[in-house]
Parts: C-alpha cells; structure tokens; sequence
C-alpha cells in the first residue's frame, strides 16, 4: 500500500515543504502521509533513508541500478566541479527523471542538507538555477539545471554505511552515513557564475555569504597580520579540488589563529558557518562545534588581494579537522566578471574517513 | 583553468620540446601583462620570455650530465575546445640537445614553467613523435603530469624513458602508416580506381568499345599500377629527403586535378595508350604528397631511409590490396553490357568529386561535396560488395540470356 501511494504523496510533501504552512495539509491526512513525506522518521538521517526509499521506489529497475552503484573509493571519488555530466559522475541525471521522480530525488537531497537561507538545500537550488542563466547567454547543451545527478552509494539504510553524491557543474554535495549517523559532510564543491542575477526581480548570490564571512575575516586583520597571513604562492582554482582527496599539505601555513583576538576568532568562526551549515542543521551543529574547538590550532592565508575582488584572489581556513578554499576566478561565461569556487573538506572526515589516499 | 601542454618528439641527439602555455595562467606567474595586447606580445617581450622559458626547463641526463635548452620559436594562437572555454595560448618551441653520447631516450625533466608560482597549475607532458616506438604526431602519449605536490609542497621532476622501441618497430609502423594513408586517402584511392575503369576496354574510333580480354585488361592494369607506383616513389623519396620542397595546396590542387582528367579519360579516351605516361606523371605529383608525411616528421638520414621505404610498401601493399578486391569485378563487368553505364557513371561521380576537391583545395573550405564524399567513403566496403554482386548478376544475365537465345536457334 505504501509503495502505491509514494508517487502521488510525494508531490504533496514537496509542495508542502515549499509552502510556509503545513499544518492544514498535515492534520488532514491519514498516517500514509506521515509516513511517506517520512516527517515521522527519529532523526535526519533516517528521514533521508526513508526518502532515499521513497525514491527508489518511484524508479524503473533500470534507473535503480543507476542510481544505486557501490560504496567503493572509485566511486566516491567521481565528482567533479566541471560541467563534464555524467562522464565524471554517479547516477541519474535530473533531466532523465519524470517530474515525480525529480520531486523524490529532490526530497532526498533536501533533507539532506541545510534549512538556512542562501546555504544547504537554498544554495544547491541556486546553483542549479545559476546554469540556466548560463545557457540563456551560452546556448548550447553544456549548462543546464537539468544536468545535475543522484547517486547513492551503497544502499540507504540506518544500519549500514552509505553516501549520498549529488552534483553537477559547480557543485558536489557528498554525505556518508553510517549505522544511522553522519559521518563525512565532506568533501563538498560549491562554485557559482554568474556570482548575482535577477530573475523576476529577485537577485540570487548564493555565495554571497561565503565571499562576505571570508572578507570580514581579513578585513579584520592587522597591516602586521596580513603579511603573516599572505601565502608566496597564487591560485587560479582551490589546491584540494576532485580528484585531490587526501592530498592535505603536511604543514599548515599562514596565521595561527590562536593570535588572533577573540574578536577575530570569531569572524573565522562565523566564515566558516556559511559551508559548514550546507549539510544538515544539527550536523553542522555538531561539526561547528568542533571546529571552533579547534580554532587555537587553526590557520588561515589569502593569497592576491585581501579583498577577494579580483582573479586569483584566494583564502584558505585549515584547522586540524576543517579545510576551506575559496577562490575569485576570471568568468567563463561572463569573462568580464569573477566567478567563485569553493571546496569544503575535512582532514578526518571526507567521505567518512572510509578510504586511505 | 586551462593545463600547459608538453610536447617532445624524440630525435637521435636531442628532443624537440612545443610548450602550450594559457596566457591567463602565464599572466599569473610572469606577469607582464601577457594577456593584454596577446597579439603583440611576442614582439613585444620576447627576450625576458626566453630567459623565463630557460630559467625554468631543465633536462638532465641519468649520469647527471645537463642539457643544453634553447628556445628557437615563439607565437600566440587561439585555442578553441576545451573544457573552460576558448582561450589564448603562447606556443614555444624549443630544443633540448643532448650532451655527446647520452640516449636521448631517458632523461629527468626539471620543468616549473608557471607552476613554481601559480601553484594549482599543471603541465600534461606527452611524447609526440618516437621513431623507434612507433609514436607520431596524430596520438601523442601521454607520459606524466608535472605538477606541484601538495603535502609536501614540492614540484617533482619527471623521469622520462623510452626505452624499449627498435628500429624494426619503427619500420613496421612506417608500412602501417603507409598503408594507413590511402586507406584514408580517398582522393588517392579515387585516382587510381578511376584510371582502372577504362583499363579492360579497347579503344574503336575515338571511342571505348568492347572487352579487350582478360590477359589484355590485367597487363593494361599492371602497366597503369607500375607506373603510377614508379612515379610516386620517385617524388616520395625526392620530397621526404629534402631535395625536392613544394607547398602543399598547389600539390593538392594537382591531385584534385589529376583525378579530374583520369575521369574524363574514363568517358572518353583523351590519352589512349599513354595511360603508363600518365599514370607516372600524376604519380609524381602524389608522391609529392606522400613527401610532405614524411617531411614533416623531420628525421635523421637512416630513419628517414627506412621510413621512405616502410611507406612506400605501405602503400604499395594498400594500393595492391584495393586493386585485387576491384579489378577482377571490373573485368568481369567490362564483358557485359552493363559496364559502359558503370563506366559513365563512375566518372561522373569522380570528376563532380574532383572538381569539388579543386574548389575546396583553392579556396581553402570545404564543401557540401568534399563532405558528403568523406561521408559516403564510409560505405567504401560495401561499395565494392555492390560491384562484385552487379557484376556477378549482370555476368549470369547475360550468359543465360546467350545461352537461351542459343538453345532457340
């Protein structure tokens, strides 16, 4: 009974999410609905099993063994922050999915990821988004909300471990799960080009928040500070894209955080809040209390202009456990303009500590 | 971002080095404004790009010996596809000598062009030309990525061997690529097939007329093949030795040409009896062809010898092969009445080819001819499936056809 009903209830939870209001919907419906929007589930990563289920059980056999492949390092890996689609990536393309089948999977990965604005599920929405005012001035079939994929790797289950991909150009939402618990929210890709657009008269700068916590971070260092924290070296792209996991420079290098005032701990605190809060709220909870834990062993550099205005401008957090780049890169599309990159990953908890690089 | 491409062609007493660098990623590390005013930047700055260029390519021999590098070329062109869109590149071309003595077949490359400043750089280096392994221009080989190393924040040298190729491999590659070229030459193969067409026929006032019989249409076509062969390797070896130097697209024009006139010979004989003239002719102009190939692939005197001659087999062989799989059809049609029709309209079809060649070659673009001949090149094979049926029905037809008219005598 319950595998009939998931298609059509689906779209109910969906839009139900999307309203502000759900009481009406909820008070209405019978405990099928419950069940199947899975808002009866203990915890997130049960709400995402059960989501992950409802999915599966909208796909034909064919999209299954697409979509669900084995959690093996070859497959963890294969991401990418390139519009390469499904020759660098897991899964099932967005564009292949019926509208019910997008519902679900997008369901999955809401639940997945954060509730704050402009982070989490907001920003993925917004980066997906972004492709199209891509292909609106690019044309051609290479930039596309709909060339985005699911994968699951290894089967979704509060027992077992597992790993959530989805991604396409500009970005890369990995999550390990394991015995019903987040392990690894990393490593996580986040790009955006254009950086800000209207559409219907609304703006969209999904980084925004990022670029802005990072330079309040700098803006807040000393002339002295600066130069401690300026890296000889200059990047066009974060070191520790795909393909570099595991790849950690042996020793730190900028400014220890520990000198800083508590003011300006705070401020690397607060710029690191707009990636770690891409996942979950209560893991990045959890995480953000690590990372803050570790702040006195933390350092921070920049590289080109403190101002993270131009080409080449770079900033990099890296504690014993947190690793975030960001970098200011000449457009592809609007090569007039920078565009962001963005890499989040753990030292210890990238795809859940499950593989040795 | 863009990666830097090496490209080595490995020669006996040094290595030919083309470096592909992006200009935004060069602007990067060496600054100067190289990305603006692209057009004259060589002009503009090229003594600091060669000390930069020397400062930062190194070879170093297995007994420690240094290379000496220097830097013969620059130039700024556009590059088209790539991953993150079209972009500029500064091409440099440079060479390595080795030191007296030392193979030039396994060395340590030093190399941090861009890289030891712009860090999240990386240089894709292949081997683009290897005589003894076999390895040419068309699928260069990948052998290692130059780039920095992350935990320990270093650049590391890469070590090149190429051990394990022989002058045997190379001749034997030399054949396939021989044979390889008229496989994919449809304008040499065209020549040749339609030089063939009238060969079986005799010629009766200024017209082709009957079947000139078999031992007649076989020493007709031995004549046309020998001399075409004669021709061909004379300018094959006079071009590909550096004797004989002519431009390319006038040589292609020729050809276009040649296939033209051996097409209106086919409809009507315009050089009856001097086809082996002919054919020795226009061979010497596709030998020229061939030369440029060989030319290009800029090898020392015994590689080039041994090169001219796998070619030359190569083709040879390829040529043969074409010939035995579509003269005996041709023969056999030729006895029938359906041949003058094969005839005509084979001609047709190769002089509307080779006047869309003419075009293409003079006016350097293609057309939808020349693309539709390439498409249709294709079905090559079961072209020639669908003569050897046509000709084995229309044979049958006919016999049967005598026979019948025979038995109601």
């Amino acid at each position: 009974m319950l595998i009939i009903g998931i298609p059509t209830l689906l779209i109910f939870a969906c839009s139900k999410k999307d309203s502000t209001d759900t009481t009406t919907t909820t008070t209405t419906t019978d405990t099928t609905t419950s069940t199947s929007d899975c808002s009866s589930a203990a915890n997130t990563p049960a709400k995402v099993v059960c989501l992950a289920e409802a999915f599966e059980a909208t796909l034909t056999s064919t999209q299954l063994s697409t979509l669900v492949v084995d959690f093996s390092q070859t497959n963890a890996v294969k991401w990418s922050n390139l519009p390469c689609g499904s020759s660098c990536r897991n899964g099932l393309q967005m564009a292949n999915l019926t509208t019910a089948q997008v519902t679900a999977a997008l369901a999955v990965v809401a639940a997945a990821t954060g509730t704050v604005t402009d982070e989490g599920y907001s920003e993925i929405k917004q980066i997906m988004a972004a492709d199209d005012v891509l292909n609106a001035t690019a044309g051609g079939t290479t930039y596309s909300s709909g060339i985005y994929f699911i994968a699951f790797l290894g089967t979704p289950s509060t027992t077992g471990t597992w790993m959530l991909q989805f991604g396409g150009h500009h970005l890369a939402v990995n999550i390990t799960y394991k015995a019903g618990a987040v392990i690894g929210a990393t490593p996580r890709f986040e790009g955006i080009e254009p950086k800000s657009w209207v559409t219907s008269g609304t703006t969209y700068a999904p980084l925004a928040g990022e670029q802005a916590g990072m330079l309040a971070m700098l803006s807040s260092l000393s002339t002295s500070q600066l130069a401690s924290a300026k890296l000889s070296a200059t990047f066009s792209d974060v070191l520790l894209g795909p393909n570099e996991d595991g790849q950690f420079p042996s020793s730190k290098q900028g400014l220890a955080v520990s000198s800083l005032t508590s003011a300006q701990q705070l401020l690397v605190l607060a710029a690191m809040k707009p990636w770690v809060e891409d996942v979950d709220d209560s893991t990045a909870a959890t995480l953000l209390a690590t990372y803050k834990n570790e702040l006195s062993s933390t350092y921070i550099a920049y590289s080109g202009n403190a101002t993270l205005a131009t080409n080449a401008d770079y900033v990099r957090i890296d504690g014993p456990s947190v690793w975030i780049e960001f970098v200011c890169q000449t457009g592809v599309v609007y090569p007039s303009q920078i565009h962001y990159h963005s890499i989040w990953r753990d030292h210890t908890r990238d795809y859940g500590n499950s593989f040795t690089f | 971002m863009p990666n830097s491409f090496v490209m080595l062609d490995i020669k006996t007493h040094g290595i030919n080095a083309e470096l592909q660098l992006p200009l935004s990623e060069l602007q990067l590390a060496f600054g100067h404004d190289v990305t603006q005013n692209s057009g004259t930047l060589v002009a503009r700055l090229s003594p600091e790009l060669r000390a930069y260029l020397l400062a930062h390519i190194h070879a170093v021999s297995a007994d420690g010996r240094a290379w000496t590098v220097t830097v013969r070329d620059l130039k700024v062109q556009p590059v088209e596809q790539s991953a993150s869109g079209p972009y500029q590149e500064l091409t440099a071309r440079l060479w390595l000598q080795a030191p007296v003595g030392v193979s030039t077949k396994d060395f340590t490359l030093n190399y941090d062009v861009i890289i030891h400043q712009l860090v999240t750089h990386k240089a894709l280096v292949a081997i683009r030309q290897d005589w003894e392994k076999g390895v040419y221009s068309e699928q260069p080989e990948e052998v290692g990525v130059i780039r920095l190393d992350i935990p320990t924040g270093t650049i590391l040298p890469l070590h090149i061997n190429q051990s394990g190729g022989s002058m045997w491999r190379g001749f034997k590659s030399m054949v396939s690529l021989g044979m390889q070229h008229i496989a994919e030459g449809t304008d040499h193969l065209l020549f040749l097939l339609v030089l063939l067409l009238p060969a079986p026929l005799l010629v009766k006032e200024k017209r082709w007329g009957a079947f000139g019989g078999t031992q007649y249409s076989i020493i007709r076509l031995l004549k046309v093949v020998t001399a075409f062969t004669v021709g061909h390797s004379i300018t094959l070896f006079a071009g590909a030795s550096g004797w004989l130097r002519l431009p390319g697209q006038p040589v292609e024009v020729l050809i276009a040409l040649s296939i033209l006139v051996s097409a209106i010979h086919a409809l009507r004989p315009v050089f009856s009896g001097k086809e082996g003239y002919i054919a020795a002719g226009f061979g010497l102009i596709h030998g020229m062809a061939f030369a440029s190939t060989l030319a290009n692939l800029d090898l020392d005197t015994t590689r080039m010898g041994l090169s001219i001659l796998g070619f030359n087999i190569g083709i040879e062989l390829m040529q043969l092969f074409v010939i035995a799989i579509t003269a005996p059809w041709l023969i056999l049609l030729s006895r029938t009445s359906t041949y003058p029709y094969v005839r005509i309209i084979g001609a047709f079809w190769a002089a509307i080819a080779a006047l869309a060649w003419v075009i293409q070659r003079v006016s350097d673009k293609t057309n939808f001819i020349t693309d539709l001949v390439q498409q249709l090149m294709k079905y090559a094979p079961w072209m020639i499936v669908l003569l050897g049926i046509a000709a084995i029905v229309s044979f049958s037809w006919e016999r049967y056809s005598r026979k019948q008219g025979l038995n109601r005598l």
